[in-house]
């Protein structure tokens, strides 16, 4: 039989406030930069613009093409390569005109290397109106799953548990979004779908402590609450540590060759399950402590 | 083995065969070569396949999302006149108040009209001469007209562009969300969007020996190019079909006749006849030819290879139907083919005004009204005086809308269309003639448009990362839990499949955020496996035997499991309700993956399990 963790006897509890002070200050990090930054980098789904993915067939510089773009007024353009050497991403605001916009910009393109040289295999205009609907939307279904999960914990468990389970999702999505500002990434719809899907797997992992603690608190009367939740987080671990390398594996696959156009969407899950996995071992459970009294009383 | 198990082994057994039927199209489309495509397309297969498979999405295969929405501020300023810098003014803060606040703009509008005492009626002399609010109330239903006239105008014309299966969708009062697969040409996307349609009244060639020499002409062409045809396609022309034309007429107001249509149709003969190859395939009505469906795609096909374009007959040109009917009631559709003349007789400009109503003879049926300006009123009488008796069809962008007879002589433009078969045929015919003279003032307020290039890459890539993520998968949990690894495995791979079933059968899209969940899954769904055998280990190493520790590891196992992945499947839920387009791929196919991995990981490994510890006493087991 292989066994991750030899019969875990790890005490977590006693050594709560070092974890979740180490993640107070990562969180930290992501909220200065989030403010140095004027809030998280949004893409165009959310700010409204256009994007262009364009590839070169013998190729360019990012100079060239910054030079022909702000010779026609789009001084402000973002230029990136994007995944191979020859192909670019292009973020420029959008103007009134789109449709003008475009066919100016394919003007420029054109004048690199030839008409025949370049290749738009991406696309996208978000209008300002659009966009703010689009930002709307996210928030709310960020907030609705929130408070579905709320409903649902206190309904399965008690409302405490709800909190706990609240606060290392705050945290999960909290350090995500810090580092993603930190990176520089920007958080398109693709970005926030990772970080519901972030919440769904985190509050899993959750859910599976809490079942165990609840199991516990039921055979093991006598103990005391602070071994109880040790011994549940310590029950669990193998699984918990089975079940995020299998997620994160597939995660890093889709990362490394699941292509550039996906790359956000792997980053935000790689981050959120390392930090959903960490949060349910170490801040769900140990977070429980501070409402002792209200789980063990009614026993 | 006992009854249970028994059951249970047949259930599984049953789940596994519908899966592997259910999943049969969706592997058949993709593994088909090109040719063999073509030759389903023409005998109709691919349709008949295409409900029931996985679809990819817009990212995967090329294609086009765009959002239009009615441009409000234009729309208003084509309807003013005299213009001057108040109204102007108003227009603007109320379209920036509008975005600011997500506020209807019509609302807006009306409350900074209310603040300066404006009298809209003085701008808009079109409308009835009334107080403000009835002004508001035209402008805005005159808005809704144009985004009305623009839907009808993009979904006539989406079939000429030979998309496969194009969305048309509204999306609140003011928008249109148009998907077109394939088309990734901005210009081509830029002629369907735009939206002003062109339409003609054409008159219909119905010179028996006109038809005749057509079909003939055709038929050789025809030969010529392929030789005679194999019997590959099935036709329906050996009944005589006798297609009941529903009695369309067109007749002024004051002089309306409702006769019956006592038309006969000529029906060819000819299945298999090799020298009449485009004969055999269609039947002949008498002003119309009707293609079946099922032969559509090649009729198509052949009439518009140069060669057979050269052998029509001179002043005519084709004009198909968009919408099929069933002719006979037997299920079995047919489009109709109209010969026209080449040079229309009136085009949509001249139409002032169309209107659904309640009219015809008694009064009681469904017509639409028409009303036309002077020019058109005098041309429209003479074209009505030599053509009594004749066939006129309207023809939008190319495609027959509809083909009424002319009744009589109308002399002053009012036109009344007859023969329609509800209140809402008659709306959509009355929304195409406004089409041709009002433009819809459309933008552009998203679009998302993806290289076919990019998009096989994208393929290319999930395909390599579901595969290579699956086989990570199933490596590690083989190496970690060894011979009930390979139970676990086996329900990992079934996962796979009952996820695959299940879309397909939902034909639903597949996006890269789909692909992605998809592989979430596979990750995510060893899990209940993995909580059931690290609870069977624990039970073992407290001493159980086997077949107990089996029992309890799955009995204690299972409300975590539920517990657990229900918040994934919320969350799932939860995006699929707020998310749009690609997004809504991820939700789907997440939350598939992880409700039909409760039930291998539970129900199935658990058959198997006791299966294994049936009629012997297992001392040992491989975890």
């Amino acid at each position: 039989m292989i066994e991750l963790i030899k019969k875990a006897n790890i005490d977590f509890i006693s050594r709560r406030k070092t974890f979740i002070l180490a993640s107070v200050i990562v969180i930290a990090v992501g909220l200065v930069s989030l403010i140095i930054k004027g809030g998280p980098l949004f893409s165009i789904d959310f700010e409204g613009g256009t994007l262009i993915q364009v590839r070169f067939e013998q190729g360019t510089q990012v100079e060239n093409i910054r030079n022909q773009l702000s010779a026609i007024g789009y001084g402000d353009a973002t230029i990136q390569t994007f995944g191979a050497e020859n192909e670019f991403l292009v973020r420029v605001k959008t103007s009134t005109k789109s449709e003008t916009q475009i066919a100016e910009i394919r003007a420029a393109f054109a004048s690199i290397n030839g008409a025949n040289d370049y290749e738009i295999r991406r696309l996208e205009t978000v209008g300002p109106k659009i966009g703010k609907e689009l930002r709307g939307d996210a928030l709310m279904a960020v907030l609705v799953a929130m408070l579905g999960i709320v409903v649902y914990i206190s309904f399965r468990f008690k409302f405490v548990f709800a909190m706990g389970a609240l606060a290392a999702l705050a945290h999960d999505v909290l350090i995500t979004l810090g580092l993603f500002s930190v990176l520089n990434i920007e958080v398109s719809l693709t970005v926030i779908a990772a970080f519901l899907f972030i919440v769904g797997y985190s509050l899993n992992d959750t859910i599976v402590v809490y079942d165990r603690i609840r199991e516990n608190i039921k055979t093991k009367r006598r103990d005391k609450f602070m071994n109880i939740i040790n011994a549940s987080i310590n029950d669990t671990l193998n699984r918990t540590v089975i079940t995020s390398l299998t997620t994160i594996m597939v995660a890093l696959v889709l990362f490394f060759i699941g292509g550039e156009v996906i790359k956000p969407f792997s980053i935000a899950l790689i981050i959120g399950l390392v930090v959903g996995t960490y949060s349910s071992i170490f801040i769900a459970s140990p977070i429980l402590i501070a409402y002792e009294d209200r789980l063990v009383e009614k026993q | 083995m006992s009854g249970t198990l028994k059951t249970r082994s047949f259930l599984v057994l049953l789940l596994i065969a519908s899966a592997l039927y259910m999943v049969k199209d969706t592997f058949t489309y993709y593994t088909m070569s090109e040719s063999d495509k073509v030759i389903a397309i023409e005998n109709g297969k691919l349709d008949d396949m295409q409900k029931n498979m996985i679809h990819r999405g817009l990212d995967l295969q090329g294609g086009m999302h765009v959002v239009l929405e009615v441009d409000l501020a234009e729309l208003i300023r084509t309807r003013i006149e005299d213009s001057d810098k108040t109204i102007e003014n108003l227009i603007t803060s109320s379209l920036e108040t509008s975005l600011e606040n997500g506020d209807d703009f019509f609302q807006v509008f009306g409350e900074e009209v209310a603040k300066t005492k404006l009298r809209l009626a003085r701008y808009f002399p079109s409308y009835e001469k009334g107080p403000n609010a009835e002004v508001l109330i035209a402008l805005e239903a005159d808005a809704k007209d144009a985004v009305d006239r623009a839907e009808e105008i993009i979904r006539n014309r989406v079939d000429q562009f030979g998309v496969s299966e194009p969305t048309i969708q509204r999306s609140g009062q003011w928008r249109i969300i148009v998907e077109l697969a394939g088309v990734t040409d901005q210009k081509q996307a830029r002629e369907l969007i735009q939206a002003t349609a062109l339409l003609e009244f054409v008159l219909v060639q119905e010179d028996p020996q006109l038809v005749e020499d057509f079909m003939r002409n055709v038929d050789r062409a025809w030969v010529a190019l392929s030789g005679p045809p194999v019997e590959e396609t099935s036709t329906d022309s050996t009944v005589a079909a006798t297609p009941t034309d529903s009695s369309e007429t067109v007749g002024s107001l004051a002089e309306l006749l409702s006769t019956e249509d006592g038309e006969t149709d000529i029906a060819i003969q000819g299945e298999g006849d090799a020298n009449r190859p485009f004969s055999s395939l269609v039947n002949i009505g008498s002003n119309m030819i009707w293609v079946p469906e099922s032969n559509l795609h090649k009729v198509k096909r052949y009439l518009a290879m140069p060669e057979v374009l050269d052998a029509f007959p001179e002043d005519v040109r084709l004009g198909w139907s968009n919408e099929p009917r069933d002719l006979k009631g037997d299920g079995l559709n047919y489009y109709a083919l109209y010969l026209l003349k080449k040079q229309a007789e009136l085009t949509g400009e001249v139409i002032t005004s169309a209107k659904e109503a309640m009219g015809g003879f008694s009064g009681a049926e469904f017509v639409v009204n028409v009303g036309m300006n002077d020019e058109g009123a005098t041309k429209w009488t003479k074209i009505t005086a030599a053509n009594i008796e004749k066939r006129v069809a309207i023809v939008m962008d190319g495609v027959v809308k509809m083909a009424p007879v002319i009744r009589s002589k109308i002399a002053d433009g009012r036109t009344q269309i007859e023969g329609l078969d509800n209140i809402l045929e008659a709306k959509q015919l009355a929304v195409v003639l406004r089409a041709g003279a009002l433009p819809a003032p459309m933008v552009i307020e998203e679009e998302r448009t993806v290289g076919a290039s990019l998009g096989n890459d994208s393929v290319n890539a999930g395909t390599n990362a579901v595969i290579i993520g699956f086989f990570l998968v199933v490596a590690f949990i083989l190496v970690y839990y060894k011979g009930a690894g390979l139970i676990a495995d086996f329900a990992l791979f079934l996962n796979l499949l009952f996820t695959l079933a299940v879309l397909s059968t939902l034909n639903a899209t597949l996006t890269m955020p789909g692909i992605a969940g998809l592989i979430l899954t596979l990750g995510m769904a060893v899990d209940a496996n993995v909580l059931i055998f690290e609870r069977i280990r624990e039970e073992l190493r407290n001493g159980k035997t086997v077949l107990r520790s089996v029992e309890d590891g799955y009995a204690r196992a299972l409300t975590t499991i539920v517990d657990a992945n229900l918040t994934t499947i919320l969350a799932a839920g939860v995006l699929w309700q707020f998310g749009s387009g690609t997004i809504k791929g991820f939700a789907t196919t997440l939350f598939w993956g992880i409700l039909t991995s409760m039930i291998t990981a539970i129900f199935i490994t658990r058959t198997i399990f006791m299966i294994l510890t049936n009629r012997r006493t297992m001392m040992k087991l491989s975890i």
